[in-house]
């Protein structure tokens, strides 16, 4: 990287942790119950408050936007697409369909079967599609993303199907919407496994970088592409499956951030993943704050915040990309 | 004339008597509007759990019924009528072959009535929420009218007139309610303008929150907001219904430190609503009364 760049890429990185930390004072200071320092009568005292139901949530939203970037990020390397994320692609969804196993026949299951049984899902989910997905004709890359919705929607609809038989789709629907209105102390530790997943993306950066110029040249260039992939697929089908289990599907937040970040500051993922993360995070909590506050003292989920957002943000990337060009 | 002439024509007459005495026609307000009812229907098929259960209620046997009954009280139902569909949608070929003399949709089958007039007369008897007590004694009459079962209408409305009445005077005096919806880790909140909010106006129990939207499916709310609100009471329903496990998932989804704050939470004072009969059956005679039941019992052992 030239000095310019990499002064460059510095401002950003510090403007996105400046972003980051205003946007987690302001999650902490909104919520129903009041602050008050000395705990007056019928309001809890504010570090419980805190401890118990103001940095859960906030860390929770963090967690599950870093990771969902990273994972975004990480499929779209192994694609070769920029147009994939796990929510387009069927990861999600396979996740769904393992919580609905899981609920159906261990309903009394806690929280970290029911990620287990996800995540199992999720990778076998992922990993179909990444094999179709590689038979596609490369010099056609739309085939890709395109092959992904309707793989998505082929998955969703079985999860429909099993959903609607057992008349579990109401169910599913609102325990699948991401929302973070559920997250208390010990009701989201499953995501700190996201700093893991994140940590792991960035040891195998360079490897990433690499991949993304194909099987080909990343082989002869000295990496185990299969290795490789498996690993990523991992990451990739954890990471989803944890969010969906703990606070439901988030989509965009995989598509949004990379291509943003990529616009900003390139393609060398060692620079670049941990303004991914960064930014995965800023995109998810602003959302969490914008549903707590537009309908305060009632919540709209994160979900739907993203799926207006989400989209917006794209069609203005793709729309600016083309005059670009 | 001969004696087997005359015997004939007064056989004749009284078949043209006999002939005439059915068909009288009754005006059925519906929810798609007023439909027309000739005769006594001997021969129902019914697609909502609610009128099936109120039904049921006034001596009414169904001859089709739909595939999940969901209420447990229900289930010895199964195999003594043609299964004709499920509760959301009308299984035309097994209505067909049915040949039922009417046909009763509504709720989740509601407007279905479209599709199976064309099997046989069919009525909607969708509630539309506002008042689902008076509207759950309405059809019963109506039921009971249209079937020959009055006198057995008035019977099963005086029980659940009866048990309304304790269930208001369970309720008053003992402080404000929320209603509540579990689904998995996450909840929402029932305002009195809502579907469950006959619950605060007919018993009389006022809201802990003045202002909860009419949102069919509640508003999503955080813990915060319940500690916020304290109520006193707590009436729980757990959306996961099909899986039966009702009180162990919605508990330990209350179960935190912010719920804990509550008074409803600090006095025991958190009622499990039985799920099917609240939710999928809202208004049947009977589900109806199992829930002002649960809500009596839950009142009453606190003083």
């Amino acid at each position: 990287m030239s000095a310019i760049a990499d002064t460059h890429h510095r401002r950003v990185m510090i403007g996105a942790g400046l972003c980051l930390a205003l946007l987690v004072v302001m999650s902490l200071a909104i919520g129903v119950q009041e602050l008050s320092l000395s705990g007056t009568e019928g309001t809890m005292p504010f570090a419980d408050l805190m401890a118990i139901s103001r940095l859960p949530r906030t860390l929770a939203a963090v967690l599950c936007g870093a990771g969902l970037a990273v994972a975004g990020q990480i499929m779209q390397t192994l694609t070769r697409n920029r147009f994939v994320e796990p929510s387009t692609a069927g990861t999600a969804q396979s996740a769904a369909l393992g919580i609905l196993i899981v609920t159906l026949f261990l309903p009394a299951a806690g929280l970290g079967l029911k990620a287990l049984v996800a995540s199992g899902c999720a990778l076998a989910g992922t990993a179909l599609f990444l094999a179709t997905a590689h038979r596609l004709p490369p010099e056609q890359p739309h085939l890709v993303p395109l092959f992904g919705l309707v793989y998505g929607g082929v998955v969703g609809a079985a999860v429909t199907y099993v959903a609607w038989q057992t008349d579990l789709l109401q169910y599913l629907d609102i325990w699948t919407n991401g929302e973070f209105s559920g997250v208390l102390k010990g009701r989201y530790e499953l995501l700190f496994v996201a700093v893991v997943i994140v940590a792991a993306a960035m040891l195998i950066a360079d490897r990433l970088t690499i991949m993304a110029l194909g099987e080909d040249q990343a082989t002869s260039l000295g990496i185990d592409y299969r290795r490789m992939t498996q690993i990523g697929l991992v990451l990739v089908s954890v990471m989803s499956a944890l969010s969906v289990v703990v606070v439901g599907l988030i989509p965009f937040v995989g598509l949004v951030v990379p291509n943003l970040v990529s616009r900003i500051s390139g393609d060398n993922l060692r620079g670049t993943l941990p303004l991914v993360a960064l930014g995965g995070a800023i995109l998810v909590l602003a959302s969490d704050i914008a549903g707590r506050v537009m309908r305060f003292p009632y919540e709209i989920p994160v979900g739907t915040v993203m799926g207006v957002i989400g989209p917006a943000v794209f069609l203005w990337f793709i729309l600016r990309e083309r005059r670009d060009a | 004339m001969t004696t087997r002439s005359f015997t004939r024509r007064a056989l004749i007459a009284a078949g043209l008597t006999l002939a005439a005495l059915p068909a009288l026609a009754l005006d059925v307000e519906t929810y798609a509007g007023k439909v027309t009812v000739e005769g006594t229907p001997s021969k129902v098929a019914v697609f909502d759990i609610a009128a099936l259960d109120t039904l049921l209620a006034i001596g009414v046997m169904p001859s089709g019924i739909p595939e999940n009954l969901y209420l447990p009280e229900l289930s010895d139902l199964k195999g003594k009528a043609e299964v004709v569909g499920d509760i959301f949608e009308p299984d035309l070929e097994a209505l067909s072959a049915l040949a039922p003399d009417l046909i009763i949709v509504g709720g989740r089958s509601s407007g279905k009535e479209k599709e199976t007039v064309k099997v046989a007369p069919s009525l909607d008897m969708t509630m539309d929420g506002v008042n689902v007590v008076d509207q759950a004694r309405e059809r019963a009459f109506t039921y009971g009218a249209i079937l020959g079962k009055q006198v057995e209408a008035e019977k099963a409305v005086a029980d659940f007139d009866a048990a309304l009445a304790r269930a208001k005077a369970a309720v008053q005096g003992k402080g404000k309610g929320l209603i509540l919806m579990t689904n998995g880790p996450k909840i929402t909140a029932y305002g009195i303008d809502s579907r469950f909010g006959w619950v605060h106006k007919a018993l009389d129990l006022p809201p802990a929150v003045e202002d909860v939207e009419a949102a069919t499916h509640g508003e999503p709310v955080s813990f915060e907001f319940i500690a916020k609100a304290n109520p006193d009471w707590l009436l729980v329903l757990d959306r996961a219904a099909a899986i039966g496990a009702n009180d162990q998932n919605a508990k330990a989804t209350l179960d935190n430190a912010l719920v804990a704050e509550t008074t409803a939470w600090k006095s025991g004072q958190v009622i499990y609503l039985p799920s099917a009969d609240f939710y999928i059956a809202a208004g049947g005679l009977k589900a109806t009364e199992r829930v002002l039941a649960t809500i009596e019992v839950g009142f009453s052992a606190s003083q």
